[in-house]
């Protein structure tokens, strides 16, 4: 119960210093007028929640679903697709302020469509090894034609293709809030259905299936509600790493194996983490901004390190 | 055998090395192959265009430039397409980057000069330097010369008050251009001022938010399109005033796109621009 507490005033404080600082002044009287503090700061602190949070998640299933602890969202190939998407909308002129999100998330579904076909390689099971591999393959692949396209086309605006790719939470508004609101509650509870069986997976495919869980679906099931939930989170705020690789990892350390703990705890520290590094990087060298996805790292990797010391020096808990 | 490895081993030493005297640069280059947008401009404005036998994908201007061959990207130049030009004249752009080209192509026995193209002094520079090496002094002094007077110009006494501009290269992540770069400088001899001179950088990444906060009159965008940008009709973008105004000025880049002798007529259409936006 100290855990929660502790994760949820973490939330807090992250969210609360999210909005109140920011790289131009803003009176504490005036934070609930402010123009700056109601179309910017919030939806973009809501926005580094869900986001966070999703990738946190999305992290932990896929995790469980590989039994590989090096598994990360992004690693299923599905920020090569995006990145190609984006590309080929700017390549072929799409016009319109979302045309770059929805292309992105467009090649990442492709992406994952792409990978999981792979994956269903040499029979109807769906080998956790081979989607691995389906999923570099196809990163890499996505990735050589992006380059491709971009080296070879004429347009500068190509280029900044990549800076979109990277480009962190500047693209918040309200409208980006609100489709992710209606958006990820759908995969969110597909995997928390999937908490229990998840646990029996990690024992392995065949013990699990003798404890009763139904491996095939429920390896469809996570590995689909997961991938879309990046596909969102790259076309909201494209490919922010660390996130969805250190979380869970962080948490499990925390909480342990039990994925209906460990995900929703996945999910606030996850969004925690972001909202965080998120902060730092429009506030420490303003008025310049820092990308984000760096800050994911260096704010991380030490807490990670931290944490690991403290739980494995006095012995795992439960 | 061992009497076959000594002939072989004075073969090579008595090759004679005089294939390829490293003959001093001649001092005019007829074939140049010009690695920047900036300098190939240069070239064709002092009168050197029909020495130019190279240019990279991204020199489109003048208009005559494209009917020369390209090699490809001024950075990381593939040495080997450059080499191919025959040229007696390579002009890099002045980057790290380049620093393995310029020793590759030394290695090739093939003459380069290296320019900084970034702020409009370092054009005035060039285009002495270029005109030295192509035979067509007086037109590069004359450049070097009109561009010096450009930057020394006291700038009239403003009619109206100052305008405060951004320069906005790209939406997200928003970047902002910064007090290193020439396009700060035109907009100041224009007689207007960049919000974010105080950036040392040609340009930066900044929050949506600092834009708000220092609230500039105009939004100024090089595109050659007259619509204003996609990002306009986003929300969060909106929260700048400039953006929900309207206030937008398109600056073709023709004249924008680099550092370019035609600084002087960049800064009266910006100027123009500027007083006569509604």
């Amino acid at each position: 119960m100290r855990r929660w507490l502790g994760l949820a005033g973490l939330v807090a404080l992250a969210l609360v210093s999210a909005v109140v600082l920011g790289p131009a002044h803003v009176a504490l009287g005036d934070l609930t007028s402010s123009e700056i503090v109601r179309s910017l700061r919030v939806p973009r602190a809501l926005l580094a929640l869900l986001v966070g949070g999703s990738l946190g998640v999305a992290g932990a299933s896929l995790q469980a679903l590989v039994r590989n602890p090096l598994a990360d969202p992004f690693l299923l190939g599905l920020s090569g697709g995006a990145g190609l998407g984006a590309v080929l909308a700017i390549a072929l002129h799409v016009a319109g302020p979302w045309a770059l999100p929805l292309a992105a998330f467009v090649g990442a579904l492709g992406a994952m469509a792409l990978v999981y076909r792979l994956g269903l390689v040499g029979g109807a099971q769906l080998d956790p090894r081979v989607l691995l591999l389906a999923g570099v393959a196809v990163g890499a692949f996505t990735g050589a034609i992006t380059t491709a396209i971009v080296s070879l086309a004429e347009a500068a605006d190509l280029r900044n293709a990549f800076l979109w790719l990277w480009g962190g939470l500047s693209g918040a508004s309200w409208d980006t809030v609100l489709v992710m609101v209606v958006y990820i509650p759908v995969p969110l509870v597909v995997l928390y259905a999937a908490a229990r069986p998840l646990d029996l997976l990690a024992l392995g495919e065949e013990p699990a299936t003798h404890l009763g869980a139904d491996v095939e679906p429920l390896k469809r099931r996570v590995y689909l509600a997961a991938s879309m939930l990046t596909a969102a989170a790259v076309a909201v705020s494209g490919v922010i790493g660390f996130v969805g690789l250190i979380v869970p990892h962080i948490t499990r350390l925390v909480w342990g194996h039990h994925h209906r703990t460990l995900l929703p705890a996945a999910f606030l520290g996850g969004g925690a983490l972001l909202l965080f590094a998120d902060t730092v990087a429009r506030v420490s060298v303003a008025p310049r901004e820092l990308p984000v996805g760096i800050v994911t790292a260096l704010v991380g990797v030490p807490l990670f390190a931290v944490l690991l010391r403290r739980w494995m020096g006095g012995g795992p808990r439960g | 055998m061992r009497r076959l490895l000594v002939a072989l081993l004075l073969a090579v030493a008595c090759r004679p090395t005089a294939d390829r005297p490293a003959a001093p640069p001649p001092p005019i280059a007829h074939r140049i192959v010009s690695l920047a947008p900036s300098s190939t401009e240069l070239l064709f404005a002092i009168g050197a265009g029909e020495q130019v036998v190279g240019r990279t994908t991204w020199c489109r201007y003048p208009a005559a430039a494209l009917l020369v061959p390209a090699v490809g990207d001024g950075l990381n130049p593939n040495v080997e397409a450059i080499a191919a030009r025959q040229p007696d004249l390579v002009v890099l752009y002045r980057s790290q980057m380049n620093e393995t080209a310029a020793q590759q192509l030394a290695r090739l026995g093939i003459p380069t000069v290296t320019l900084a193209q970034d702020r409009l002094e370092d054009i005035a520079q060039a285009a002495r330097e270029l005109g030295r090496l192509t035979g067509h002094q007086q037109a590069g002094d004359s450049i070097g010369a009109a561009i010096d007077t450009l930057l020394q110009s006291p700038s009239p006494p403003p009619t109206a008050p100052i305008a405060r501009v951004t320069f906005v290269v790209w939406d997200n992540p928003p970047m902002v251009i910064g007090g290193g770069s020439y396009l700060d400088q035109l907009a100041t001899l224009a007689g207007a001022s960049n919000v974010f001179h105080d950036i040392a950088g040609a340009s930066a990444t900044v929050s949506i938010e600092t834009i708000v906060a220092r609230n500039p009159d105009v939004i100024l965008v090089l595109s050659d399109r007259t619509a204003p940008p996609a990002y306009s009709a986003r929300r969060e973008w909106r929260a700048i005033r400039a953006v929900r105004e309207g206030r937008f000025i398109m600056l073709p880049g023709g004249l924008f796109g680099r550092a370019s002798p035609s600084a002087p007529a960049a800064v009266a259409a910006l100027r123009h621009a500027l007083e006569t936006r509604k």
